[in-house]
């Protein structure tokens, strides 16, 4: 299973202050250890909401645009970690590290739809076989370019 | 700069109903034409949060909550990560999305941090950490 680690905001990330550098080794630790498991997919941290803006739709047109910031900041996301897991068990005791390191807080843990979820009449082979190019032609992108 | 685009849930995507086919054709297209470009670096599709949990941490003590969590309007159901030049530019390839969810729906977009957002916090050493992990990622993904 793919399981995506969502970590919520809070005042501090909210208000744009960049972590210590003891907290951004110790992260740096745990992430390392998770990629060389193999369970890490990826991982990033978002900008405080305050860069960030909304976007409502309604019968296939946007509506409305709202420049951040936004002020249910428990409701916002601040970063993420996606990783691969043979279980809940394991996503736990990466949950558990994750805790250790960040202190406070609250993460939120979803798991990824894959393309076996959906029945194959609104989801054809074909359909999920350019996907899965689609998907390879992202890393082949990836893999050549420098940085992101 | 790199941007999320974070796609909101509604009554629909946290009820478990799964898209049409033909939105998934035209998410498709769309997804084509966004890796085309060289703007898509990611996307991905999350399970209604009945599926998922919640960690709540406060120093050494822990809680986990298992979902549904009730406030759908603030709950994802999907996202991207995005390569372009500035928010307008994602707010143009907004424009041409098809509406994800088929009725009213809400998008967030939000800057993702680059190394050099971060201060001299952000050591050499560690900058060097994370590119080496950058290149390990995309070796186990391969």
């Amino acid at each position: 299973m793919r399981v995506m680690m969502l970590l919520k905001a809070d005042k501090n990330t909210e208000a744009g202050g960049t972590p210590s550098k003891e907290h951004l080794a110790e992260m740096g630790k745990l992430i390392e250890d998770m990629a060389k498991a193999g369970v890490l997919l990826a991982a990033e941290g978002l900008q405080p909401s305050s860069k960030g803006k909304r976007l409502r739709f309604s019968g296939g047109k946007i509506t409305s645009v709202t420049d951040g910031p936004f002020t249910e900041t428990k409701e916002l996301i601040a970063g993420f970690c996606m990783i691969q897991a043979n279980s809940w068990d394991e996503v736990m005791a990466w949950s558990e590290r994750f805790a250790a390191v960040e202190g406070n807080g609250e993460t939120e843990l979803r798991p990824l739809f894959e393309a076996s979820d959906f029945p194959e009449e609104v989801f054809p082979a074909e359909d999920a076989a350019r996907e899965q190019a689609l998907r390879e032609e992202l890393q082949r992108k990836a893999g050549k370019a420098a940085t992101y | 700069m790199r941007v999320m685009v974070l796609i909101k849930a509604n009554r629909d995507s946290e009820a478990g109903v799964m898209p049409s086919q033909k939105l998934l054709e035209d998410m498709g297209k769309y997804n084509e034409e966004l890796v085309k470009a060289g703007v898509m670096l990611a996307g991905e599709g999350l399970h209604p949060t009945s599926k998922g949990k919640r960690v709540k941490f406060s120093g050494a003590k822990q809680s986990i909550t298992d979902g549904p969590f009730a406030e759908t309007k603030e709950v994802i159901a999907g996202f991207w990560i995005w390569k372009v030049k500035s928010m307008d530019e994602a707010v143009e390839w907004i424009k041409r999305c098809p509406n994800p969810t088929g009725e009213e729906a809400e998008i967030e977009l939000r800057q993702v941090f680059e190394a050099e957002d971060f201060g001299a916090e952000f050591t050499p050493e560690l900058r060097e950490q994370e590119e080496r992990l950058r290149r390990e990622i995309e070796r186990h993904n391969a």
